[in-house]
């Protein structure tokens, strides 16, 4: 039998695998995610908390766009929520998911930030990382304080009332708060519109770039092991292949995420008070949202024992401490070398963290 | 009301037994496809002279005999326990229509515990060919059992014409058949079915994910093997879903379609929501079955099969929950309401009195009478389905008023669809929306109405 000189003709996925490696490059992709390895320790489990993040940022992303097809900033922001919850098909879903996926990012980050610090993620040469880090957790805080506001119920519009009141508290900027934020003497149409500018347009284009450049960083110095680790032979410490092994585990995380928004936003749907009515007296035991509980509570136990104007620069005062301390830590603690550095580091990171936990307990229960 | 009211504080009667039932399907279901699962194994390794299979098999049989024959009975036993205290009325109908199939079910039941037993006890005892016999005696009866009851829980939902035509007459009994293959018997046998083997395959995970590193390649086997059972749910689920639906009543599709554009209609929407977290959490378990299972099969840990579990148990919480929902505002479709009143009873119960013949209005007041005949079986006072919640702030008369539409029953009323009218004289109305009031405005706690056992 006669064979023939043509080559056997590809299957059509590989024509189009070959096609669109040749343009960009996607073998030497594969070959560096091949290589790339990650450590398997006692502790790898918080590898995964950076990665769940970025699961709810991107849901936030999706269901934040299809939010905006039928989203009304303005006069008309209760009435497009209102459509949105009750008459729109699965607009409630797509809000309860885009509401529930903010809250357990801001959980995840905090899981994130504090395991990174007591991993000693943050030493030589991660410093930017962790700065970037604290970039974009300050930045979630405020997309979740300027989101809040978009469906001018009752409870929204009081809490970020008395959330503008902090800010307009520090002297010197008070003005500006009121003209630049607040859009005039009271919350009202002018500062729904601004915090929609600041929510769908100002911070996610100075969040993306930082969560690049955050994303990048990660790439370029890898997954740091803890200091424990770090101490064995080189021989004992384990590791496995980022690709597939790791981004299968990444992957299954990701869809264990993806199932607690999706029942916590149907069995839990986010609902929707009574239009806001400045008139009207605040609601009984008026907060703000729990990641920014401790921050309220901590205002309110210092302005107890000094009481007034000072109570609340006191108040503030603390909190700009710990902040300053945290964006401190690569510098307080850069290497292995500093004993001394390293437990201040741990200690401190610790006292802020049982801090926050305990004023935002404090802070539920005394409403 | 010839029976005592069972008051159960913030879940409430019903959810008593929705947990008891959640629990007691995944354990059933297994046991029914579980069954076929062993069969087929142990014939296959037979077939193929595979002894390391054989032993997989037998220690899968002894988890799945006291799995099956502890947990699966005694939640069985507390179903019937906590019906016959929540549904007095609904239980006592289906006696009385079901007493023939019950039985039949009772006699494959205790088959298919005792070959359950015999089969794990006789592994090397009895010779191959008997032994696989009694495999398959265990799967026909078990799966007999899932016949029985599927036509019974199908009857709730849709009794069918003939039967309703005889219902009141005394001749019920006589239309057993047209009961037991009522419209939704074949769907929901064949929904069933898959979901049994579904079942089998999801428990045998966690057996197989147990052995040792060093039987690697038997892992993999037992593990591949057991992630085919979920390929009939894959392809035939939603048309099994379909025929279903297409069967299901009117209403009960209305009631699924409620929550699609709306959280708002009161706690019907649920049944949309619970429909989608089966849907999301069945979705994942393919996925981890694909993903981790069938493509790791080495790696795959008890960790991962447990969470496919607890999955499992989402996914058939949710839809049991909906099942039970679709059917509002009847226990037996179109003939007798969720409050153990028959739909056929209502005006004579108008006419003459709700409380009248009761023989518990001696020692309560007539509102609280109405209140724990007529909205405690679906109502608590401050959990689920909160009284206090849902009378939201109404006076005496706003309270009144929403009696009457429950009452009435007008077509524009929001609630004709989920909940039963409300039966009774003016003065019994009248006393209700009293003791409501009384609960909503005069009073935050009664003390009283929570002690179930201090009154009948």
């Amino acid at each position: 039998m006669a064979t023939s000189s043509y080559p056997a003709p590809e299957s059509p996925l590989r024509s189009v695998y070959r096609w669109a490696d040749e343009r960009l490059g996607l073998a030497d992709l594969a070959a560096f995610a091949a290589h790339k390895r990650v450590p398997q320790h006692a502790h790898s489990f918080w590898y995964y908390w950076g990665g769940i993040s970025l699961l709810f940022f991107v849901v936030q992303l999706l269901t934040g766009i299809l939010l905006l097809v039928y989203y009304r900033p303005g006069k008309e922001a209760f009435e497009s929520v209102r459509q949105i919850t009750y008459d729109n098909d699965f607009g409630w879903l797509i809000r309860s998911a885009h509401s529930w996926s903010a809250n357990l990012m801001v959980f995840a980050l905090f899981v994130h930030l504090f395991s990174v610090l007591f991993m000693k993620a943050y030493r030589k040469p991660r410093e930017f990382g962790w700065w970037s880090g604290l970039g974009l957790l300050s930045l979630v805080m405020l997309f979740g304080f300027s989101g809040y506001l978009l469906p001018m119920d009752q409870l929204a519009y009081f809490a970020t009332k008395v959330g503008l009141q902090i800010p307009g508290m520090i002297p010197g900027i008070s003005g500006m708060v009121e003209d630049l934020v607040r859009g005039g003497p009271q919350v009202g149409e002018a500062t729904v519109q601004r915090f929609f500018a600041l929510h769908v347009v100002i911070l996610p284009l100075v969040f993306l770039p930082l969560l690049g450049f955050h994303l990048y960083l990660v790439q370029k110095h890898g997954n740091a092991v803890p200091p424990g680790e770090a101490r064995k032979p080189a021989a004992e410490r384990r590791t496995i292949p980022f690709f597939p092994n790791f981004l299968a585990q990444d992957l299954a995380m990701w869809l264990i995420a993806l199932n607690v928004v999706t029942i916590l936003a149907t069995l839990f749907p986010w609902d929707l008070g009574k239009m806001a009515d400045p008139l009207a007296p605040a609601p009984l035991g008026i907060h703000p949202e729990w990641y920014f509980m401790s921050q309220f509570q901590l205002l309110k136990v210092v302005g107890v024992i000094v009481p007034g104007f000072g109570g609340e620069i006191a108040g503030m005062g603390l909190f700009g401490a710990a902040t300053l301390f945290l964006a401190a830590i690569p510098l307080i603690d850069p290497d292995s070398r500093f004993g001394r550095r390293a437990k201040i580091a741990a200690w401190g990171g610790a006292l802020v963290m049982i801090g926050m936990i305990v004023l935002t307990v404090w802070g539920y229960a005394a409403l | 009301m010839n029976y005592p009211t069972w008051d159960v504080p913030l879940i409430g009667s019903v959810w008593v037994v929705g947990a008891i039932a959640i629990f007691h399907v995944m354990i059933s279901h297994f046991a029914v496809g579980g069954g076929l699962y062993l069969a087929l194994a142990e014939r296959k390794a037979v077939r193929e002279q595979r002894t390391d299979w054989l032993e997989v098999i037998r220690k899968h049989s002894k988890f799945f005999l006291i799995l099956t024959g502890v947990f699966g009975a005694v939640s069985g036993v507390g179903i019937w326990f906590s019906i016959g205290l929540a549904s007095p009325e609904s239980t006592s109908a289906l006696i009385h229509n079901f007493v023939f199939g019950w039985a039949m079910e009772w006699c494959f039941f205790l088959v298919e515990i005792a070959t359950a037993g015999v089969y794990y006890y006789t592994w090397h005892r009895v010779d191959a060919r008997t032994h696989q016999r009694l495999g398959w005696i265990y799967a026909i009866s078990s799966y007999g059992t899932l016949v029985l009851i599927n036509g019974i829980l199908s009857f709730m939902l849709t009794p069918g014409d003939r039967w309703l035509a005889a219902a009141g007459t005394g001749t019920e009994p006589a239309y057993f058949w047209s009961a037991f293959f009522n419209p939704t018997f074949w769907p929901s046998l064949a929904l069933r079915t898959l979901v049994c083997c579904s079942l089998a395959g999801v428990w045998a995970l966690v057996t197989a994910s147990r052995l040792e590193e060093h039987l690697g390649e038997l892992k993999a086997e037992v593990i591949r093997w057991s992630v085919r059972w979920l390929i009939p749910s894959f392809f035939l689920m939603p048309l099994a879903v379909l025929w279903y639906w297409s069967e299901v009543p009117e209403n009960s599709r209305h009631l699924i379609q409620a929550g699609v554009s709306t959280i708002g209609s009161g706690l019907f929407t649920q049944v949309t929501r619970a429909t989608l977290v089966t849907a999301m959490t069945s979705a994942t378990i393919l996925a981890i079955a694909y993903f981790l299972a069938w493509r790791n099969p080495r790696d795959f840990h008890l960790g991962h099969a447990v969470a496919v579990v607890f999955l499992a148990l989402a996914a058939t919480g949710s839809t049991e929950h909906a099942r039970e929902m679709i059917r509002k505002p009847f226990t037996i479709g179109q003939y007798m309401y969720s409050d153990g009143v028959r739909r056929l009873q209502v005006a004579e119960l108008n006419r003459v009195g709700y409380t009248t013949a009761s023989p518990w209005n001696h020692s309560l007041d007539v509102g609280q009478l109405m209140f724990r005949g007529q909205c405690l079986n679906c109502h608590t006072l401050d959990g689920y389905r909160s009284i206090r919640r849902l009378l939201n702030g109404r006076d005496r008369k706003g309270i009144a008023n929403m009696l009457a539409i429950l009452h009435d029953q007008p077509k524009t009323s929001p609630y004709k669809n989920f909940m039963p009218p409300l039966a009774g004289t003016p003065a019994e109305m009248d006393a209700l929306a009293n003791y409501l009031n009384h609960l909503a405005n005069e009073q935050q706690a009664v003390a009283g109405v929570s002690r179930g056992a201090t009154h009948p």
